[in-house]
């Protein structure tokens, strides 16, 4: 069915694709047009698509008052510090586990497929109680500690990149006198630029995205990441307007990341099955 | 592999601490609380088997479990069909590929909880673009999450869910469609296979590896479901009607809402030996569709 497909079949094809992704994208601009709309639009009937008048206060009130600006800061503080966390210990790992044959690495490598099946909810309470001993709830510390410690996933991905550039790198930077680290930090690292890029969108979008993490440990409002601004707008039983402002904020960024670096998104997925 | 044993201890270390520090230690604690009464503040009591027993005894914990099971019957095969469907239409010749497959996978970047409190305002019973939609056709608006019946919910819920899900997915099917060999194809073409042949004779005992890949995935997210709950529903206290809870829902209240460690131990165990059996019997059966050559 390559080029030889008949035209009403292929108009099928095409509608059903069309209607598809208009389903898909539908939310996403009733999102935006709620969020323009006077409280008094919000609720008419019929709906308005296009919001008359547009009304940018929402997100004036959302951003000021509601401290969304703050909790944008938060986002970007927290993604940032585990980007650099992850990027660094999982490269660091999957070098040592790529290069070097010693005792014990066989089961490193079952390890990292038990973290990735048992799940959060099991280790999430003693997880608590170890941050709790520390005194580091209601601070950004278990955020962002973890990611310096080098999660499974971003080992795995990193793991297969490393395994695939040539061994003879390696042998030669030794015999040019060049320390293991060395060799790490100014061949290797270098060289894995597309996996860092990969993993780098995954840890963005994972921080981003979680909301399980900031609900559990965060409690002073000014500490709050986007998410858990949502979640409080909601609980406020806030006008939709103002609901969908927020939710426009929070969706925004991600998704501007996605447009710019759509590749190592798709490539990332497509070659490891998961998201980070 | 290279003589100096050592520096491989040293740049794995990082994974080490973090495996005995955040896997081994919560994981045997988890056990141990399971059996114990615990606030977080006191020292543990153990009281045996009372945790495991008092959770069986109550409704809410079979509510739970028909619910999750529901959700994941509803949600899995209906986001595979459909990732499936997508990924077959576009890896054909079409235009606008591209343009496609991005707008398939913008809810996969969303964060849950944006996507939620949007579709929660679609889904509203009396102001909901939904309802509206469907009044259009003279259909009377329809209670989505909010239903009498439990069914309903789940079902409304898996439908946000695939919205969510389907583009990850098709971006996995497609990687699998993608290598098919074009040979194959047009040997198929000039043997007369039409479209649907070729679709189910060729595709997709191809990519069956990449389609059990996809339902396990899907499978195990749908049982962990936690975040859409939140968006939909808001807050725990904000009211998730008991009929419509969730295990992991279940899990977090008991913990951090009513601090009952003990007890919410117990129910993410159940859910972990859930999802387990899940898997296992998936696995069980994937000899029998999967094709490996």
């Amino acid at each position: 069915m390559t080029k030889s497909t008949p035209l009403p079949i292929k108009m099928i094809i095409y509608m059903f694709l069309i209607v598809g992704a208009f389903v898909m994208f539908f939310p996403f601009i009733w999102m935006v047009s709620t969020s323009l709309k006077t409280s008094g639009a919000v609720a008419a009937m019929p709906p308005q698509l296009i919001p008359n008048p547009i009304d940018f206060g929402n997100f004036v009130e959302v951003w000021n008052k509601v401290n969304f600006a703050r909790y944008t800061f938060n986002s970007f503080l927290i993604v940032t510090l585990d980007m650099i966390g992850a990027l660094l210990s999982c490269s660091v790992v999957a070098f040592g586990l790529a290069m070097f044959e010693f005792k014990g690495r066989a089961t490193i490598f079952i390890i990292m497929l038990a973290t990735l099946m048992i799940p959060g909810q099991v280790t999430m309470i003693p997880t608590y109680f170890i941050w709790k001993q520390f005194g580091m709830l209601n601070t950004y510390s278990p955020l962002i500690i973890p990611s310096f410690l080098a999660g499974a996933f971003g080992i795995f991905l990193m793991h297969q990149y490393i395994k695939s550039l040539p061994k003879e790198l390696y042998e030669s930077a030794v015999i040019d006198g060049c320390s293991p680290p060395g060799i790490f930090a100014r061949i290797y690292l270098p060289l894995c630029k597309p996996a860092l890029a990969a993993l780098g969108v995954f840890t963005f979008m994972g921080a981003w995205n979680n909301t399980l993490g900031p609900l559990i440990y965060l409690q002073s409002k000014e500490l709050y990441t986007l998410p858990l601004g949502i979640l409080y707008l909601k609980s406020e039983n806030v006008n939709q307007a103002l609901l969908m402002a927020g939710a426009v904020i929070t969706t925004m960024p991600v998704v501007a990341v996605y447009l710019i670096a759509q590749k190592q998104f798709v490539q990332g997925i497509a070659s490891t099955g998961m998201k980070g | 592999m290279r003589k100096q044993n050592y520096w491989g201890y040293i740049f794995t270390l990082p994974f080490v601490i973090n495996v005995v520090v955040f896997l081994i230690f919560p994981v045997v604690f988890s056990a141990y609380i399971s059996f114990t009464q615990y606030d977080l503040f006191n020292a543990p009591k153990w009281t045996g088997l009372t945790n495991w027993i008092n959770m069986f005894n109550k409704d809410e914990f079979w509510i739970s479990m028909r619910n999750v099971f529901a959700f994941a019957l509803i949600f899995v095969p209906l986001q595979t069909l459909f990732a499936f469907l997508i990924a077959f239409l576009l890896n054909q010749a079409l235009r606008a590929k591209s343009l496609f497959r991005l707008m398939y996978f913008m809810p996969v970047v969303t964060p849950w909880l944006a996507g939620g409190v949007v579709w929660a305002w679609m889904f509203n019973h009396q102001y909901g673009v939904i309802n509206w939609f469907l009044g259009l056709f003279n259909i009377d608006p329809v209670h989505w999450i909010d239903n009498k019946s439990w069914l309903v919910v789940m079902a409304s819920i898996a439908i946000v869910n695939v919205w969510k899900g389907v583009g990850q997915s098709m971006i996995i099917l497609l990687a699998g469609m993608q290598n098919v060999p074009k040979e194959v194809l047009e040997a198929g073409q000039i043997d007369g296979a039409s479209g649907w042949k070729q679709l189910t004779h060729i595709v997709f005992p191809i990519v069956t590896p990449m389609v059990y890949m996809v339902v396990i995935l899907s499978t195990i997210s749908a049982f962990q479901a936690f975040d859409i709950f939140l968006g939909l529903f808001g807050g725990i206290q904000a009211g998730i009607p008991q009929q419509s809870v969730v295990p992991n829902l279940v899990v977090y209240r008991d913990s951090f809402v009513l601090f009952k460690m003990g007890p919410a131990s117990a129910m993410a165990w159940i859910l972990f030996f859930v999802i387990l059996v899940v898997t296992l019997f998936q696995r069980y059966f994937e000899k029998r569709w999967v094709h490996y050559d």
